[in-house]
């Protein structure tokens, strides 16, 4: 065995460790701690397959933002709410392991009855040198040959971009909601009676956890009948009387 | 096998995805599946790395370069969408969020 | 000899226009002024009809025109060809004069009815089918304008389709028509299937080729037809019914041309008949059966124009019993007659319903004399002629047919028909002096009788004097003008020897007959002495069997109607519910529960959305590697 081999397989084992804590971890940020230590160990894998760029790259970007971006969304989310670890749906659970069980078997059996086939390229390691290493082969290659591939992911990356943005307006999301929290519940059944020429403007304790559970969250106004807020707006400001 | 080859890549890129496919059938919390989704993006790089390297080509180091860039777009987007959903429903439960149901 | 004209084709184009202009845009634009197209254009068909007539029965030609060729399918050649031989002429002169006097006739009648355009259009088209009928050369020409004129009689029939029994009647008239067209039809299919045309003469040369047997069933099933649309005795219920129609259409359709299709189909058809001794035989017994019975019953209805209808059913016996002892000429000679006296009887009671504001029971009627004496005077001459009173019409072509039964050899429906001519006398004058004479049932003070008025009357005038002389057309007996026109038509039949003798004495027992039974009804309607209901009592079950129809009616319903209608209502259950409905609505619950069961796959939980993703691709992955090889090649 091979001294390239070795270490492959020790960064691997290591890597599907991680992997593994991801998927096991009860604890969100435990699971982006395992994601981080999956990362790292193929970035060192892309090293020893002599893809330094793109191990650096991934260390940037996935380890780096990624990761982070993770993270960072995990605390924003309400980290003390974790949902049962496997719930209640345990059939989920043996039809998950059954099917990553079968691919495992499906893909193993076809990596290892079949070999790689393709022309070899160029691009051995002497080139490489002679070009003046992976990256600068890689821009080659890249600049080259796969121009109209950096401008859509250029592209791509711009709408990704802009769609972050909108997606994370907290005032936006909250008018909509809001607008459509102020629709009403009208309760016909008037403690006072239909005779009543007065009304509240509000039933007592609106704002009471109960009554406005009742309410489906929405504020509760008393009517005498269906038609009398027939003129009132659906949306926005509720004038009271 | 006693040199490295593009079998033992490939290999670890199975183990690495099928992982990551178990968790993201299996968990409930959201972040938690998008993690999973990550590591399945991240097998199928090292499977183009090991292509890379048995062909001594650098097409599958382009190829995994542009995976990474997506990938980085679609974890913004995704975690936008989480971010978002989640407001609104108070919850990571991914067995809660059934809105697609209707 | 031939001769091939081309104007023949304006008799049926002329009324077909009219009622097509009518139809389509009458409601629009025509409405009251219809009969201004369809009474000229009838009297126009008339008058070419009575030019061809001149031509065909004064020089004895056959006028020919060639209209076009229907179906040319192999061996099967039918064309449209309008040919007129001396039948046709007598036939076409009949239909075209009286449908002429009738449409004058319904101006009046029909001025106050909001259907005015409708009823001239489907009037005028009646005309086109029944010369179209006795134009054509072919049996299936003949066929087709069979069904047309059954067609128009249902539209006629039920022109007040609005009214319940109206539109039953027009519903009867065309089922019972049917069954006996099922037997037509029949017909001409064995024919074409022995002898592989349908054209007259081609058919009528190839008759000795046939089996007894095959022309025997030919005849009886043609003659079913005639059954049906000649009213004789099983299919004859619908035409008491057909009352319903306005009395104009009646008067047309009902006593002079619709019913007198089938005896000149069969008439047409005598080599056929001439082949198969035993359908005459048939034919004979059921015409004589049918003349006895209707007119019995005739003499127990209270319902003028029932009275009328069943006379008619009675005289169409008359006529089929001639044709089928061969008397060929005096059945003709009865049709033309008597399209003269029932037409005249029908449109007769139409005044009197015009006057009494359509009062149709006799007895609310009475004392009409005083009131309506050029209807009265109208009516007694039909009545007079329909029973046979020497000299109007029907004396001689009864007499002619009562002769012609004793010399083939079949008294006893020589005896059956002066039966019937007793009863015929009995029912007419009974139903003249009902409504004519006595006193008035009814109240003069609401209802004020007076005589039609002219577009009404000038009708009834021209028929009375029609009435009156037609008759003399084929005097002397045997020998008249008619017998010698239409001579070329039956050359194939047998010519009996009719001695002076049999003659006198069949007109003299006829005539004793006829007094007999207009001195009964006078007795009994005039003077009184004699008690009708009286009368029907002693004759108790006789009388109840005659009063309701001789039960066919009753027959059929329990017999026929109730089981048919159980049947379709079993089916309906059965079949239309049960099983279509249940297949239809079935397959629509399948389709809801197999939704319902994909629609548990809609949990709306992305994980399981997610993993019927991932099962996917294991079983995509797993048939790509066992057959990868052999699938992508």
């Amino acid at each position: 065995m091979s001294l390239e081999v070795a270490v492959f397989s020790l960064l691997a084992l290591v890597s599907v460790l991680g992997a593994l804590g991801v998927v096991l971890a009860r604890n969100p940020v435990h699971s982006a701690i395992g994601l981080v230590l999956s990362f790292l160990n193929v970035a060192a894998i892309y090293l020893v397959a002599r893809a330094e760029f793109l191990a650096v790259v991934q260390v940037i970007v996935y380890a780096g933002a990624i990761i982070v971006l993770v993270v960072f969304v995990t605390m924003l989310v309400h980290p003390d709410d974790l949902p049962e670890f496997h719930g209640r749906r345990s059939l989920r659970l043996v039809t998950g392991l059954v099917l990553g069980a079968a691919l495992l078997a499906e893909v193993a059996a076809a990596v290892l009855a079949r070999g790689v086939r393709g022309a070899p390229g160029p691009w051995t390691d002497e080139v490489v040198a002679a070009v003046g290493g992976n990256t600068r082969a890689l821009g080659q290659v890249l600049y080259v040959d796969y121009t109209l591939g950096i401008q859509l992911t250029a592209l791509l990356l711009l709408a990704a971009t802009i769609a972050a943005i909108a997606l994370a307006r907290p005032e936006a999301i909250s008018d909509r909601v809001a607008a459509a929290r102020r629709v009403l519940t009208i309760s016909l059944a008037h403690p006072r009676g239909l005779d009543q020429p007065e009304l509240p403007l509000a039933l007592p304790g609106t704002q009471d956890g109960r009554v406005k559970a009742a309410g489906g969250g929405r504020p509760i106004v008393l009517a005498r009948s269906a038609d009398e807020f027939t003129e009132q707006p659906a949306w926005g400001e509720w004038r009271g009387r | 096998m006693s040199e490295l080859s593009a079998t033992h890549f490939l290999l670890l890129s199975a183990a690495l995805f099928i992982i990551g496919m178990v968790g993201v059938l299996t968990r409930r919390n959201v972040l938690v599946i998008f993690m999973c989704i990550e590591l399945m993006l991240n097998a199928v790089n090292v499977s183009l790395i090991g292509f890379a390297w048995e062909l001594h080509q650098l097409t599958g180091q382009v190829f995994a370069l542009f995976v990474i860039a997506i990938a980085a777009a679609e974890a913004v987007v995704g975690l936008g969408i989480v971010m978002a959903l989640t407001r609104r429903t108070d919850t990571v439960d991914i067995d809660e969020l059934r809105q697609l149901r209707e | 000899m031939e001769r091939t004209v081309d104007w023949l084709v304006i008799i049926p184009l002329a009324p077909l226009l009219a009622a097509l202009v009518n139809f389509l845009v009458g409601r629009w634009w025509i409405r009251q002024q219809a009969h201004w197209l369809a009474v000229p254009a009838v009297g126009l068909s008339f008058l070419v009809s009575l030019v061809a007539a001149v031509e065909v029965l004064g020089q004895h030609h056959v006028l020919r025109q060639s209209l076009y060729t229907w179906i040319a399918a192999g061996d099967f050649h039918v064309p449209v060809e309008l040919v007129i031989d001396e039948l046709t002429a007598v036939m076409l002169l009949v239909v075209t004069g009286i449908s002429f006097l009738v449409h004058v006739y319904s101006i009046g009648y029909m001025a106050h009815d909001p259907g005015y355009y409708r009823f001239f259009a489907w009037l005028p088209l009646f005309v086109f089918s029944m010369v179209m009928l006795v134009l054509a050369n072919n049996f299936l020409v003949l066929f087709v304008f069979w069904e047309a004129v059954g067609l128009c009689s249902y539209l006629l029939i039920g022109f007040w389709f609005r009214r319940r029994s109206a539109a039953d009647a027009a519903k009867k008239a065309f089922i019972v028509n049917r069954i006996g067209d099922f037997g037509f039809a029949l017909g001409i299919m064995l024919i074409f299937t022995s002898l592989g045309t349908l054209e007259y003469h081609e058919v009528f040369q190839s008759i000795p080729e046939l089996s007894t047997g095959t022309v025997t069933a030919i005849a009886l099933l043609l003659f079913t037809g005639a059954i049906g649309k000649s009213a004789q005795l099983p299919l004859f219920v619908w035409l008491p019914d057909a009352m319903e129609g306005p009395t104009p259409v009646s008067a047309l359709i009902h006593a002079a041309t619709m019913v007198t299709a089938g005896i000149f189909m069969v008439a047409r058809a005598h080599p056929i008949l001439l082949a198969a001794p035993l359908a005459m035989g048939v034919v004979a017994t059921i015409g004589g059966l049918t003349a006895f019975v209707a007119a019995t019953i005739a003499a127990t209805q209270f319902d003028i124009k029932r009275v009328v209808a069943y006379s008619t059913v009675s005289q169409l016996g008359y006529m089929a019993m001639a044709l089928g002892v061969g008397a060929w000429i005096p059945a003709i000679f009865h049709l033309f007659t008597h399209a003269f006296f029932k037409a005249l009887l029908f449109l007769g009671s139409g005044a009197v319903m015009h006057a009494m504001h359509d009062e149709l029971d006799m007895r609310r009627m009475g004392g009409l004399k005083r009131w309506m004496p050029l209807t009265y005077w109208a009516f007694v001459i039909g009545a007079a002629a329909n029973a046979g009173i020497v000299p109007l019409a029907g004396f001689w072509s009864k007499d002619e047919i009562l002769v012609g039964a004793w010399v083939a050899g079949v008294p006893i429906l020589t005896i059956l028909g002066l039966v019937a001519a007793f009863f015929t006398a009995l029912y007419m004058f009974r139903a003249v002096f009902l409504t004519f004479h006595g006193e008035p049932r009814f109240d003069p003070h609401e209802i004020h009788p007076h005589d039609p008025p002219k577009t009404m009357a000038l009708p009834l005038l021209l028929l009375a004097v029609g009435a009156v002389l037609a008759g003399f057309v084929g005097v002397p007996p045997e020998n008249g003008w008619l017998h010698h026109a239409l001579e070329p038509v039956f050359e194939g039949a047998k010519h009996h020897e009719v001695p002076l003798a049999l003659t006198l004495g069949i007109a003299i027992a006829s005539t004793v007959v006829a007094l007999a039974g207009l001195w009964i009804a006078h007795a009994a309607y005039v003077r009184a002495t004699i008690d009708p209901a009286a009368m029907a009592a002693r004759l108790g079950l006789l009388y109840r069997l005659a009063a309701n129809g001789w039960y066919f009616d009753l027959v059929y319903q329990r017999a026929v109607v109730r089981p048919l209608d159980a049947f379709a209502t079993w089916l309906w259950r059965n079949v239309d519910i049960a099983i279509i409905d249940g297949a239809v609505n079935g397959v629509a619950r399948a389709v809801a529960a197999t939704a319902q069961l994909w629609r548990r796959l809609q949990t709306g939980l992305v994980a399981n959305y997610a993993l019927v993703i991932a099962l996917g691709t294991v079983l995509l992955v797993g048939i790509y590697l066992a057959f990868g090889s052999t699938l992508f090649r």
